[in-house]
């Protein structure tokens, strides 16, 4: 349809371009020396700028009341989605993949992915209220940490925690009791029931520890039977708490599918008291698992302020 | 990322944002939800951004993607059609005649912009409207920088054909 000279046509994207102050400089040279000899190509360059004008006229400025309310509407979203927001990471442990998920307020949650790396594998894909997004670098010291624990070359996860994911005040009190159980030390389902004020409550304090939002850094693996055994973990991942035991120091007797705490190998503290016994003292070795609290080492009793006892003298005969 | 805090992107970036999803939808209602959309998403992938990225480009990539999936619809682009004329725009010539004539061009223009291709007109809005370089137009648009350009130029093509026999605006002389 064009009857328009072949160099003409040739130059038509440059000289569209260069009207409209989107050439390349030797393509503008080139348009303009075009220009020079070409009467129809110069009006025609005339009424791009035109047209480039006006298009650019086309900026609009919204009305300021408008944008105001639709800022203070995001501004309002965002801080929704803040406090609904916890970054995530996922990495490869020895005990399997991993997640970390820190909110604003704190870690929220720490979570082993059954089959899968990716966030599909995990329960916090599902949580109702909560935003899961994919963390930064900021969360690689959690990975560290963690990775540091496990490994056995830290004893600390001085973490500030966020107890969202608890899902009632019972399930709360159930966790900052087991927290509070020291490392290298193993205390009974039983234990932390008397602990919180429920001491028939011993099935729901296992119930809840299966649900622990934050294994590891809450040590629901330091929570074994009353009889010694380890019974379950994570579901169906005993040979994990098996490990972290291990890890911290804790002596197991373990039969082909059973594991259990070497009781007569671990010191021993009773209930309200502030001193270690050997598993020998007294009657302690008989005693209630629901009434002791039994450490792998005097140095993990006495980082806790415990003392030795007086009359079995665990600091003059240890195991 | 995460030296800057995210509020910052918001003061810096929101109102360009809002006005780009206005022209593009002729609806404050839409460009108020579509805004906002874009700068939840944003926050969502912060954290995974790389740093030194054109944080305003990445800006425009979701705003233009939630554009196109809002275009989806085609009842939607009809009523953005219709609603050509709702935008206040800016520019204001000196005398009345050249200021009716400007007018009346830039609702010829606009009449033409908003019937274009969706990729056309999305290409010709970050170009013209709000200078966005090539390559982030091609990013935007899943293209080549040259395709966004191609666009562009198609674009104008068709407002240049749009013009004509409309008698255009005075411009400053060629050179």
């Amino acid at each position: 349809m064009s009857t328009k000279h072949p160099s003409c046509r040739a130059i038509e994207l440059d000289l569209v371009a260069t009207a409209t102050g989107d050439a390349e400089p030797r393509a503008a040279e080139r348009v303009h020396r075009h220009l020079d000899t070409c009467a129809e190509c110069r009006d025609e360059f005339g009424r791009y700028r035109a047209v480039d004008s006006v298009a650019r006229g086309l900026r609009s400025t919204p009305p300021a009341d408008a944008l105001a309310k639709s800022r203070a509407g995001l501004e309002s979203r965002l801080a929704d989605l803040k406090q609904r927001r916890v970054a995530y990471r996922i990495f490869p442990s020895p005990l399997g993949h991993i997640l970390v998920g820190r909110s604003e307020h704190g870690i929220a949650v720490v979570e082993y992915l059954h089959g899968g790396s990716s966030l599909r594998a995990s329960r916090l894909a599902r949580v109702e209220g909560i935003e899961p997004v994919p963390g930064g670098p900021e969360l690689e010291r959690l990975q560290r940490d963690l990775l540091e624990f496990i490994g056995g070359r830290r004893r600390d996860l001085d973490w500030t925690l966020d107890w969202r994911l608890a899902r009632s005040d019972f399930e709360r009190a159930v966790l900052e009791a087991t927290a509070a159980i020291p490392y290298g030390a193993v205390a009974s389902y039983a234990g932390v029931a008397r602990r919180i004020g429920k001491p028939s409550a011993v099935r729901a304090v296992a119930q809840a520890l299966r649900w622990n939002p934050l294994p590891i850094v809450v040590p629901c693996h330091r929570v074994i039977g009353t009889s010694g055994r380890l019974t379950g973990y994570a579901g169906d991942k005993l040979g994990l708490k098996q490990q972290l035991l291990s890890v911290e120091g804790v002596k197991l007797h373990t039969a082909r599918r059973d594991a259990s705490v070497a009781r007569e190998a671990m010191y021993a503290l009773g209930e309200g008291e502030t001193e270690y016994c050997l598993p020998t003292c007294g009657s302690i070795g008989t005693r209630s698992l629901a009434l002791l609290t039994l450490f792998a080492s005097r140095a993990d009793a006495e980082a806790r302020g415990y003392a030795p006892c007086t009359n079995c003298r665990p600091d003059l005969h240890p195991l | 990322m995460g030296l800057q805090p995210f509020e910052t992107v918001v003061t810096a970036h929101h109102a360009e944002i809002y006005r780009y999803l206005l022209r593009v939808t002729s609806r404050s209602g839409d460009a108020d939800d579509l805004s906002q959309e874009t700068f939840l998403r944003a926050y969502r992938a912060w954290g995974g951004l790389d740093d030194g990225a054109n944080v305003r480009a990445w800006l425009f990539t979701i705003a233009t993607n939630l554009a196109r999936n809002y275009f989806r619809s085609e009842s939607r682009r009809r009523r953005a059609y219709a609603g050509v004329g709702e935008i206040r725009t800016d520019v204001d010539p000196a005398s009345p005649e050249e200021a009716r004539r400007f007018r009346e061009t830039r609702a010829l223009v606009e009449r033409v912009v908003d019937g274009l291709p969706l990729k056309q007109r999305l290409a010709f809005v970050l170009r013209k409207l709000h200078d966005l370089e090539y390559d982030a137009i091609g990013k935007s648009l899943e293209c080549s920088p040259e395709s966004a350009r191609a666009h562009v130029f198609q674009a104008l093509k068709k407002i240049r054909l749009g013009l004509n026999g409309h008698e255009l605006p005075m411009m400053e002389s060629v050179r």
